[in-house]
C-alpha cells in the first residue's frame, strides 16, 4: 500500500472525527431550526421576465433580459444585540439562476434558536475561496460543474454577477452580429500584493419592524427582491450603447458599485406552493 | 541524477512515509541546486496512478471538441513541451492562439502560469486551453461527461484516487500531478553546479558570469527568472498584446510579460510571448540594440540614458555559448515524459528483454503500407534537398514525413510492432523533428545521418522496401561522428553531408533486400 487514496487519508479521517464530534456538540448544546431565503428576481417594480418583456433603463436605454445569475455566500445573521450567527462557510455558497427556479430558494440550516434583525452576505465568492485549492470548490462552485459557466479560465476566477440580453440600443460595430449585451462581472481582488480589481460587494439587509423568530427544528421563511436593472443604475447610469459587453475591463468596477445595491428585504414568506423551489444548489449538494 | 535528494515528497510527512520507504525512483525530487518548490504538494501528493492517469489526460485528444487536439499537440516533450517551430501556437480547426506555446517544465517552481500570470495555479491552467475557442474549444463538464462514458478511465481514476468517480477536483489534479514530474535539472550547467564531474569551460564560464551580471535581474537563480512581469522593451508596432494589464488593469502593467526561464532554449524556438524572434542572436540584438522605450520599459533596460544592455560581439558569443549549458537532453529524451514512451527498460514486462532482431515485425497492413510508402518518398525528397542544397525543400519534406510518422495510426499494428516502433520513433521523431524546424542546411545536415539511422532500422525491421535499398555511412559526416543515408541504387548519389562540396567518403555499409 503506498497509494495515498482520497479515502485512505488518516488527516481526512481525524478532521472528519473531531467535525462529527463538533456537529454533535452542537446538537446537544443548542436548539437550531432553518431559514429559508427565497429570492425574487425583479425589474425595479416589475417581475423579471425572461425574453418576452422590455424593460427601460435610467439611461432610456430598452432592453429585455435572456440570463441573469449570481452567487450569494458567507450569510451571516444579526441579533438585536448586534451579535451574529456566522453560517459556517462550507454551506454559505449559493449560485442563483433566473432560469431555474429551485435555485432561488435557499435553506440556511442549524441557526441557533432566537429573534433575528438582520442578514448579510457577499455577493460574488469571497476572495479566499476564490483562491483556494479545488478540493474546496464543490456544488455550485465546481468550475467542472454547477459553476461552469460562471468562471473566467483566464483569469482565474469566479464571474459573480452575470446578466445578458438584447437591447436596440446595442451597436452593430466590429464583428457583431446581433444586438446583445453582456455583463459579466467578477474580479476578486488578486492574490497577495497582486492586485487586480475587487468587484466583490456586500449585502446589509435589515428585516425592519419584522421579528424574524428561529424555532427549534422549525423553518422560517424570508424573501429577498433582487433588483436587475440596479446593474445599469445608480452611481452609475450604463448607457448600453456606449458599454454593451463589459467582463474583465475596468469598467466593471462601476456596475459592481451599483449591483451593491440590488438587494432588498422583501418580509416574511408562506412555504411555497409545490413546483416552485424543489432543491437548492449549494455547496453541499 | 544520483546526486538529488528525495526530501521534497518525503517531507511531506506521515502521509507520504509508506512511500518514501518503497524502493521505487521518487515521482518528484528537488534536486540539489534548486530552491524548494511553491507547489503545495500535501494538497495534491503525487501517486504512480496519479501521475499515470495524468499523463494519460495529457495526450488524450478526446480533451477538444473535435478530439483532434491534446495538451500534447501544442505541448512538445521534444520541444521542451512547446509547439515545435510555430510562433502562434495552433490549436482546433487551425485556428492561432494569442500567444506562443510555453514550456512546461519545473513548473513546480512557478507561481503565475501563462504569459500574463492570468491563472494563479497550477491545478486550474487546464481550464483555459480547455475553455479556449481557438485552443480545444471544450468545456470541463463536457470533457468530464465524456470521461465517465469511456471504458478505460473509470478503472484508471479508481487506481489513482480509490474511486471510479470523475469529477473537477480529480481531473484538474491528476494532470497536476503528470505536469509536476517534468523536472528539468540535469544540464551541464547543472552538473556543474552540482559538482557531478561537468566543468563549464572557460567561454561558458564568462558567459554565465555575462548572464548573471546583465540579465541576472530578472532571469534570476536556478530557475533563471524572478517570477516577476516586466517590459523588456519589444516593439509594440508588431503586437497590441499588452500582457498583464489585461489580467490587473493597471498601467504600470501595460506590455509586461512574464520573466521565462531560459533552460532548453536550443528547442523552444521561437522565442518570446508572440514568438517573433527566430533565433538566440536575434535574442542578443534585441537587448543590445533593439530595445524600444516605453512608459512601461524595465528601468534595468535604461540605464544611464542608455537603452538596452551593451553587449560586445565577444560578450554575446560567450552568452550563447553558456546558454546552450542549460539545455538538458537527458529531460528532452526522457521516456517517462513521451507519449507513446514505453516505461523504463525493466519494467516493460513482456518486452523488456526481446531481442527485436529474432522478432517477426514484417507489416502486412495495406494502410499503414501506403502510409511509410510516403515516408519514404518524403526521405528522397529530403535527401535530394541536401545534395541541392536546398533547405527549404529539406524542411518541408521533413516536416511532410513527420506529420506522417507521428500520426501513422498505431492502432493497427500487432503489439510488438506497436512497441517497436514507439521505440524507434523517440529518435526518428526526434531527428526528423529537428530537420524540419528551420532551413539551415547546417542544421539539417546534424540530424539527418541520425534521422537515417532510425528510417534503416524500421525500413528493415517493418520489411517496408520492395526494391534493395542501400545504406551508406560516410565516417567524415558531422564532425566526424559519421552519417548515414539511404539510396535506391548502389551509386551514393553524393554526398549529402558535404553536397556541392562532396567529399566522397561514403561507403555501403548494409543492402536491405526485400
Ligand atoms: C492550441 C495550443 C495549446 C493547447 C491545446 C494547450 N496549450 Fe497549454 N499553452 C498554450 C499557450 C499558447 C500557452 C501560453 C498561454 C498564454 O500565456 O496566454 C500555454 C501555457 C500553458 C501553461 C502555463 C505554463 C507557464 O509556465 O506559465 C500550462 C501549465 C499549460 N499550457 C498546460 C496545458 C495543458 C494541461 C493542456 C491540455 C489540457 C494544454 N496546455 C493545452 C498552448 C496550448
Ligand atoms: C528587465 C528584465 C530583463 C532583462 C534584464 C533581460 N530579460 Fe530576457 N526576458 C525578459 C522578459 C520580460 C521576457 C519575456 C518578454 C515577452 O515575451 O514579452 C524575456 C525573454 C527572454 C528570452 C525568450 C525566452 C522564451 O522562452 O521565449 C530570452 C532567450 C531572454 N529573455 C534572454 C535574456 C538575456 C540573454 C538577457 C541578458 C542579455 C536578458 N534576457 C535580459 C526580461 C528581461
Amino acid at each position: 500500500m503506498h497509494k495515498t487514496s482520497y479515502n485512505h487519508n488518516p488527516m481526512k479521517t481525524i478532521l472528519l472525527f473531531v467535525a462529527s464530534i463538533l456537529v454533535a456538540m452542537n446538537t446537544v448544546a443548542q436548539k437550531t431550526g432553518s431559514v429559508e431565503i427565497q429570492f425574487d428576481n425583479v425589474v425595479g417594480n416589475q417581475d423579471l421576465v425572461l425574453k418576452d418583456k422590455t424593460y427601460t433603463n435610467a439611461n432610456g436605454d430598452e432592453f429585455a433580459v435572456s440570463l441573469f445569475q449570481y452567487y450569494v455566500s458567507n450569510f451571516r445573521l444579526t441579533r438585536k444585540d448586534g451579535s451574529e450567527y456566522v453560517v459556517p462557510q462550507d454551506e454559505s455558497y449559493f449560485l442563483i439562476r433566473e432560469q431555474r427556479p429551485e435555485t432561488q430558494r435557499i435553506v440556511l440550516k442549524n441557526i441557533p434558536k432566537g429573534t433575528y434583525v438582520g442578514v448579510s452576505f457577499v455577493i460574488g465568492v469571497d476572495s479566499l475561496r476564490s483562491a483556494s485549492d479545488v478540493s474546496r470548490r464543490q456544488g455550485c462552485l465546481d468550475v467542472g460543474g454547477e459553476g461552469k459557466d460562471m468562471y473566467w479560465a483566464w483569469n482565474s476566477g469566479y464571474i459573480f454577477v452575470k446578466m445578458e440580453g438584447r437591447s436596440p440600443q446595442v451597436p452593430m460595430t466590429g464583428n457583431r452580429k446581433d444586438l446583445v449585451f453582456m455583463y459579466h462581472i467578477g474580479l476578486f481582488g488578486g492574490m497577495g500584493d497582486k492586485k487586480t480589481l475587487n468587484n466583490i460587494k456586500a449585502a446589509n439587509l435589515s428585516f425592519g419592524a419584522d421579528k424574524v423568530r428561529v424555532k427549534t427544528d422549525d423553518i422560517t421563511r424570508i424573501g429577498i427582491k433582487t433588483d436587475a436593472s440596479k446593474l445599469l443604475n445608480g452611481s452609475t447610469n450604463v448607457s448600453i450603447a456606449a458599454n454593451p459587453s463589459v467582463m474583465g475591463g475596468p469598467y466593471s468596477k462601476h456596475i459592481a458599485d451599483n449591483y451593491a445595491t440590488m438587494f432588498s428585504y422583501d418580509g416574511l414568506k408562506k412555504e411555497l406552493p409545490a413546483g416552485k423551489g424543489a432543491g437548492v444548489v449549494g455547496m453541499n449538494e | 541524477m544520483t546526486l538529488k535528494t528525495g526530501i521534497a515528497l518525503c517531507g511531506f510527512g506521515v502521509l507520504l512515509l509508506s512511500f518514501c520507504t518503497k524502493n521505487e525512483p521518487a515521482l518528484f525530487e528537488k534536486p540539489a541546486n534548486f530552491p524548494a518548490p511553491t507547489y503545495k504538494f500535501a494538497e495534491n501528493p503525487l501517486t504512480a496512478d496519479g501521475v499515470a492517469l495524468g499523463k494519460m489526460l495529457f495526450y488524450d485528444a478526446l480533451l477538444s471538441k473535435d478530439n483532434t487536439i491534446s495538451c500534447g499537440s501544442c505541448h512538445q516533450l521534444s520541444a521542451g513541451f512547446t509547439q515545435h517551430g510555430h510562433a502562434l501556437s495552433h490549436g482546433i480547426n487551425d485556428l492561432l492562439t494569442k500567444r506562443n506555446s510555453m514550456p512546461l517544465f519545473n513548473l513546480a517552481w512557478s507561481t503565475d502560469f501563462g504569459w500574463d500570470g492570468g491563472v494563479h495555479h497550477l491545478d486550474l491552467f487546464p481550464l483555459v486551453p480547455l475553455q479556449n475557442p481557438s485552443e480545444m474549444d471544450e468545456t470541463l463538464a463536457d470533457v468530464l461527461e465524456k470521461l465517465r462514458k469511456t471504458n478505460q478511465y473509470p478503472p484508471l481514476f479508481t487506481r489513482a484516487f480509490g474511486s471510479p468517480e470523475i469529477n473537477t477536483e480529480r481531473f484538474l489534479k491528476a494532470l497536476s500531478q503528470f505536469m509536476l514530474t517534468m523536472v528539468s535539472a540535469d544540464s551541464r550547467y547543472d552538473k556543474a553546479m552540482r559538482n557531478e564531474g561537468v566543468t563549464l569551460t572557460e567561454a561558458e564560464q564568462e558567459g554565465l558570469a555575462l548572464v548573471r551580471q546583465k540579465c541576472g535581474n530578472c532571469h534570476t537563480g536556478e530557475l533563471f527568472t524572478d517570477n516577476k512581469f516586466r517590459n523588456n522593451g519589444l516593439k509594440r508596432e508588431l503586437n497590441t498584446d499588452e500582457g498583464r494589464y489585461d489580467i490587473t488593469l493597471l498601467n504600470e502593467d501595460r506590455f509586461r510579460f512574464k520573466v521565462p526561464g531560459l533552460r532548453n532554449l536550443a528547442v523552444t524556438a521561437p522565442y518570446m510571448h508572440d514568438g517573433r524572434l527566430e533565433t538566440l542572436e536575434a535574442v542578443l540584438d534585441h537587448y543590445s540594440s533593439g530595445v524600444e522605450d516605453s512608459p512601461t520599459l524595465d528601468p534595468l533596460l535604461k540605464q544611464n540614458g542608455r537603452l538596452g544592455i551593451a553587449l560586445t560581439a565577444d560578450e554575446k558569443s560567450k552568452i550563447l555559448a553558456f546558454l546552450q549549458t542549460l539545455n538538458d537532453d537527458t529531460f528532452l529524451k526522457n521516456n517517462r515524459f513521451a507519449e507513446f514512451g514505453l516505461p523504463e527498460k525493466p519494467q516493460q514486462g513482456s518486452m523488456a528483454t526481446i531481442d527485436w532482431s529474432k522478432v517477426d515485425l514484417t507489416l502486412t497492413n495495406p494502410v499503414l503500407k501506403t502510409s511509410f510508402d510516403k515516408v519514404m518518398g518524403y526521405y528522397r525528397d529530403m535527401l535530394n534537398g541536401l545534395l541541392a542544397e536546398d533547405g527549404a525543400t529539406v524542411k518541408q519534406s521533413a516536416l511532410r514525413m513527420l506529420n506522417i510518422l507521428k500520426n501513422v495510426d498505431r492502432s493497427q499494428m500487432t503489439e510488438q510492432q506497436r512497441a517497436f516502433y514507439a521505440l524507434v520513433y523517440e529518435d526518428l521523431g526526434f531527428d526528423t523533428e529537428h530537420v524540419g524546424e528551420t532551413g539551415l542546411i547546417a542544421h539539417q545536415r546534424d540530424h539527418f545521418g541520425d534521422l537515417s539511422k532510425n528510417l534503416y532500422r524500421l525500413v528493415k525491421a517493418f520489411h517496408l522496401n520492395k526494391k534493395p535499398l542501400y545504406y551508406h555511412f560516410c565516417p567524415k559526416a558531422v564532425y566526424n561522428q559519421g552519417g548515414y543515408w539511404l539510396t535506391e541504387t548502389a551509386d551514393s548519389k553524393g554526398n549529402p553531408f558535404f553536397g556541392k562540396h562532396d567529399e566522397a567518403c561514403g561507403t555501403i555499409s548494409h543492402v536491405v533486400l526485400e
